[in-house]
């Protein structure tokens, strides 16, 4: 009964506000969506970053079949050039610069990168063979890079040595500063939200007064009384945010989509990588109409 | 708490209580102390400004007192934590001048209403509901707007409210005062069935042709003060203070009937600039 009775409460508060409610889900979705677009950004700079990038910073690439590099000239690597090349890093010369290394085999490369573009087509046009074994060096002091590349790219054996931060920091930089764009529109937003949620749980409080005053004069209980307009806030928020999760959805099906077929040897995150931040949106949403109209009906809404 | 054995007595019990809303203004309620016992029907009277409504507001909890000690039902109210405020006033019915009905309800909705907010069963509702509309005169009403009811039925509605869930109290704050003499009557008949069935009842007014027909308690109110406490008394005190007819209202139309009680006592304007 009681329930039955909130839920009518709710729907009438819902009807009577409908522009206002119309608004507030129309914010929280903005901001939500910002959020998420934050949240896409990082996810997707973790996939770039892929299984090594947060534990090494040089990569001494072997040479390997039908590599075309000029160190490569006599053909793939051989075990011993690979022995002379470990007993090289650990020399007192090169150690000193090196925290530790780790070796990949061609089979441990496959399969980190089967990880990386397990969204991209290009997965299954690449076998195990094609991709060379490496040194994964991580430095004590990356600036050192050139000395590390000095000492190595002549190697025989040695295809490249590449400083894989160098090539991504870049874009990683763009793209969280896009982050830290998203986070702060997001932040405004989430102020308006708020706002607005308030003035729309006031708004409702002021034209449901009459029921309101007749419902604490008969003893009806603040949960009774308060409920409908905490839930009214709670719901257009979370309408709010499913628009947001399926407006993110929507982006990494159709543009993420798009571009991981224009560049194929870059890996994009999923559509369905992106749900794991449905929850947290959602979340998020109850939250901020809760804190919000906890703070008005205390104003507002005495009991 | 009263350190009284068995069943308590008194319903409502003041024990000096003082109430200052405004610290540069004289109190609202001066150290009143007073009793209204279980099953007693008391007017409150007095002029404007007078304190009336500030006594019903503390029986309520609706403010808190300034200092002294407001029991109900044997319970002192300041004891009661907020979240245990609803209890106490489920067991108080209360009335207005102005019947605040819900003008998008029929009159069963406006009275089944406050059942339903304290979650009472749709079968409870719908035996009770029509009992209480027969016990106020008002079978055969039940599907009328508020605003198809006269002022006088609209009380009822109010009155039907506000006792549906069986509350040891009323309380009625000027339930006539929109009322015309003859309607006033019937709510009266109202009020006093309901006292009948064993409810206190507690109504401040500024009739006195109610007050004296009925002939209950009267207790008048000063300045915040209790300057009259009388057993079936009349609006005025029996003691005439010739010269001052001072009356602030009168929808009645009866001002001709000049009697001993139409002259007030009260001779000073104080108070004259609220309401
Ligand atoms: N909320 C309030 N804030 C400040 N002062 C108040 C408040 N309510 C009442 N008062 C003051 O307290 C005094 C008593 O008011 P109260 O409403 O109890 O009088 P009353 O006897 O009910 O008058 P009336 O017959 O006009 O309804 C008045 O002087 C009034 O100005
Ligand atoms: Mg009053």
């Amino acid at each position: 009964m009681r329930l039955a009775f909130i839920l009518s409460e709710i729907g009438s508060g819902l009807r009577r506000n409908l522009t206002m409610v119309i608004s507030v889900i129309l914010v929280t979705f903005i901001s939500l969506t910002f959020v998420g677009a934050a949240g896409m950004l990082q996810l997707q700079i973790n996939q770039m970053k892929g299984y090594w990038y947060d534990k090494v910073q040089v990569a001494i690439f072997l040479c390997s079949e039908g590599s075309a590099a000029a160190g490569c000239a006599s053909g793939p690597v051989t075990e011993e050039q690979q022995k002379n090349l470990e007993a090289l890093l650990r020399s007192p010369a090169v150690a000193q610069y090196i925290n530790e290394f780790q070796f990949e085999s061609k089979e441990d490369a496959y399969g980190h990168f089967k990880e990386q573009f397990s969204n991209s087509p290009i997965v299954d046009s690449v076998a195990p063979d094609q991709l060379p074994a490496s040194f994964r060096i991580n430095m004590k002091d990356p600036e050192k890079y050139q000395i590390i590349s000095e000492t190595f790219a002549s190697q025989p054996g040695v295809e490249s040595v590449i400083d894989q931060r160098k090539i991504l920091e870049q874009l990683f930089s763009v793209m969280n500063g896009a982050s830290v764009v998203a986070v702060v529109i997001a932040a405004v937003m989430i102020v308006c939200a708020i706002l607005l949620i308030a003035t729309t749980i006031r708004l409702s409080a002021f034209s449901r007064r009459r029921e309101t005053g007749i419902m604490r004069l008969v003893g009806a209980s603040k949960t009774v009384i308060q409920l409908p307009f905490i839930l009214e806030g709670v719901i257009a928020a979370l309408i709010g945010a499913a628009l947001a999760s399926g407006t993110l959805w929507a982006v990494s099906y159709f543009f993420l989509g798009d571009l991981s077929k224009q560049f194929q040897d870059t890996p994009f995150i999923s559509p369905s990588q992106t749900l794991v931040l449905v929850p947290a949106l959602f979340a998020l949403g109850v939250i901020l109409a809760g804190i919000s109209s906890l703070l008005t009906l205390r104003r507002y809404l005495r009991v | 708490m009263p350190t009284c054995c068995g069943a308590i007595r008194a319903m409502i019990r003041f024990e000096n209580v003082t109430k200052v809303y405004d610290r540069k203004a004289r109190p609202a309620l001066d150290s009143i102390t007073l009793e209204i016992d279980r099953g007693e029907f008391a007017f409150l009277v007095g002029a404007s400004g007078s304190g009336k409504s500030t006594f019903l507001r503390l029986v309520l909890k609706e403010d808190r007192a300034t200092s002294g000690a407001v029991y109900v039902a044997g319970q002192n109210v300041a004891n009661i934590s907020s979240w245990r405020v609803p209890r106490l006033r489920r067991g108080i019915g209360v009335v207005f001048q102005d019947f605040r009905l819900l003008p998008q309800k029929n009159v069963f909705a406006n009275v089944a209403f406050a059942m339903q907010v304290i979650g009472k069963s749709r079968s409870v509702i719908r035996s009770t509901v029509p009992e209480v509309l027969k016990t106020v005169g008002l079978e055969g009403k039940e599907h009328r707007m508020p605003h198809e009811l006269s002022g006088g039925e609209q009380q009822r509605v109010a009155i039907a409210r506000a006792v549906v869930n069986r509350p040891g109290i009323l309380l009625a704050d000027e339930p006539t005062g929109n009322l015309d003499p003859t309607t006033s009557m019937g709510i009266m008949g109202v009020l006093d069935k309901i006292n009948q069935n064993g409810t206190t009842v507690v109504m401040a007014t500024h009739d006195d042709d109610i007050v004296n027909e009925m002939r209950k308690r009267v207790v008048e109110l000063r300045n915040g003060v209790v300057i009259r406490d009388e057993a079936k008394a009349l609006y005025t005190s029996m003691i005439p203070v010739v010269g001052q007819s001072r009356r602030l209202k009168d929808a009645s139309g009866l001002d001709d009937l000049v009697g001993p009680e139409r002259v007030s006592q009260d001779g000073t304007s104080s108070g004259e600039a609220m309401q």
